[in-house]
């Protein structure tokens, strides 16, 4: 099972397979006691969010995330994180109420992310930097002892439809075609 | 190496001219100069003089692009660009918060430098409150960055730029027009390795012969979030710097090259690159090269 943990990637360490605490590390160096489930920093508002939301859901034993220092300038990551736990996303897929740059959450199901809303409580550390306040955070979490939520969920990435009918081999994109010399014309005309 | 049926719009800015056919204009090379904490500006002004006398030595325009993170370096910043870049040259701001971007604005128009602005960025994050102030102190020349955190394929970035991709209510085209910057460059979103990354490169000759506008890429932050070369130390500096020969070779006109400290590395890369295809389409597609161009000044 654990292998199967976290499958979308990014830059984490895992740890205790069953853990109940995930922390998400901004803008400063932190390795936190290896009782997590996992560890890892967060640059960006929409795809970072994404991978944290899939990897999460994907072990039911994580029921925390702590989310320490210093929130990234102008994306607002961090912020944009604890926005999407309290408040989900809009219609056209933003955080609701995420102060972030970009907060569009376009590669997971709605169902995923109602998951996670369920199975996740973020303790919000944001501008704290000192690691032994972190730790014993993480203590304090650990000593809740929470039930796992069950099975895993693994999201499944959302990828648009692709049609492929290239009749040219030196075609680089659908929408062009290009002639032997180099000419680049659009495709059909 | 491409020729392109669609016209291609050339735009200039303090004498820079930026696009068209492959092998009429040098590629523009964007230098960033990222200030951590408090603005080194000894360091910064030796690294412009370096750019600059590449760019004049070699012939590719080199701007100097600079990240404001915090408020209380605009002013600095600005006054920093004031006293020393060339009267007649222009340079980008590259600033990621909308409420920092606007008191920028307003800073750039206080001092007379929105003549020689270029914007970086308008993308889909674009607030109201920014686009009124756009309004206002209207920059020269915008970047606008087709990131479609929805479709990340060369068909998500030009729908993003047509109709908003559903993101937002119009096209960031139509929104910059409106806003009243005529001269618009694109940004292809290069992406994270893993996140469809070739797409910024393969979108170049796509965007260009639908649009007709000067496009490049930030390839650069791609080699950056290659952490496995971060075991080939010698050899990361130059993946870098030659990463950006991508954008010419694929009919584009501007690379955003990361720290303006390699500029002594891509200036002459990108020459040689910028040297190979204009031989190619000025014997093939008789497209000559201007007067600026390295091939001219080599």
């Amino acid at each position: 099972m654990n292998k199967d943990y976290y499958p979308w990637g990014g830059e984490f360490t895992a740890c205790n397979p069953k853990g109940c605490v995930a922390v998400v590390i901004l803008n400063f160096d932190f390795i936190p006691s290896k009782k997590v489930a996992i560890y890892g920093s967060l640059k960006t508002e929409n795809i970072g969010i994404e991978k944290i939301v899939a990897n999460v859901i994907s072990n039911p034993h994580i029921r925390y995330i702590i989310i320490c220092g210093d929130d990234i300038r102008g994306h607002r990551s961090g912020s944009s994180l604890v926005a999407l736990n309290k408040n989900g996303i809009d219609e056209k897929h933003r955080i609701i109420g995420a102060p972030g740059a970009i907060p569009y959450i376009e590669n997971l199901k709605i169902e995923a992310i109602e998951r996670f809303r369920k199975q996740i409580e973020i303790v919000n550390l944001i501008g704290i930097s000192d690691k032994k306040k972190v730790e014993k955070s993480i203590d304090e979490c650990v000593a809740m002892s929470p039930p796992s939520f069950g099975k895993p969920y693994m999201a499944i990435k959302i990828k648009p439809e692709v049609e492929i009918s290239l009749d040219d081999k030196r075609v680089i994109h659908s929408k062009i075609v290009v002639d032997y010399m180099g000419k680049i014309n659009k495709r059909g005309e | 190496m491409f020729s392109f049926t669609k016209e291609q719009k050339i735009f200039e800015i303090s004498g820079i001219k930026i696009g068209g056919q492959p092998g009429s204009y040098p590629t523009v090379l964007f230098g960033g100069l990222f200030f951590t904490g408090e603005p080194d500006f000894i360091s910064a002004d030796e690294q412009l003089k370096v750019m600059l006398n590449l760019s004049k030595k070699i012939g590719n325009p080199g701007i100097p692009d600079f990240f404001i993170q915090k408020e209380q370096y605009i002013e600095k910043i600005l006054n920093f660009i004031e006293k020393k870049i060339p009267k007649n040259h222009p340079f980008s701001i590259d600033i990621i918060d909308p409420d920092l971007k606007i008191k920028t604005l307003k800073y750039l128009d206080e001092k007379n430098l929105l003549s020689r602005t270029i914007y970086n960025s308008i993308h889909i994050g674009i607030t109201d409150k920014e686009s009124d102030a756009l309004k206002i102190y209207t920059p020269e020349m915008a970047i606008t960055v087709a990131f479609n955190p929805k479709d990340k394929s060369p068909d998500g970035k030009i729908e993003v730029l047509q109709n908003g991709a559903n993101l937002i209510d119009t096209g960031l085209l139509d929104l910059i027009n409106k806003i009243g910057i005529k001269k618009i460059l694109v940004d292809t979103a290069a992406m994270a390795p893993g996140d469809y990354s070739g797409a910024a490169i393969a979108a170049i000759p796509v965007i260009k012969e639908e649009l007709g506008l000067p496009t490049g890429c930030a390839i650069h932050n791609v080699v950056e979030k290659s952490k496995w070369l971060n075991d080939f130390k010698f050899a990361k500096k130059q993946v870098d710097a030659s990463s950006n020969i991508n954008i010419p070779m694929f009919g584009g006109d501007f690379a955003i090259y990361g720290p303006i400290n390699n500029s002594n590395i891509v200036f002459p890369i990108i020459a040689w690159q910028d040297i190979l295809i204009s031989e190619y389409v000025e014997n093939y597609f008789g497209i000559s090269p201007d007067d600026s161009h390295p091939r001219r000044k080599l």
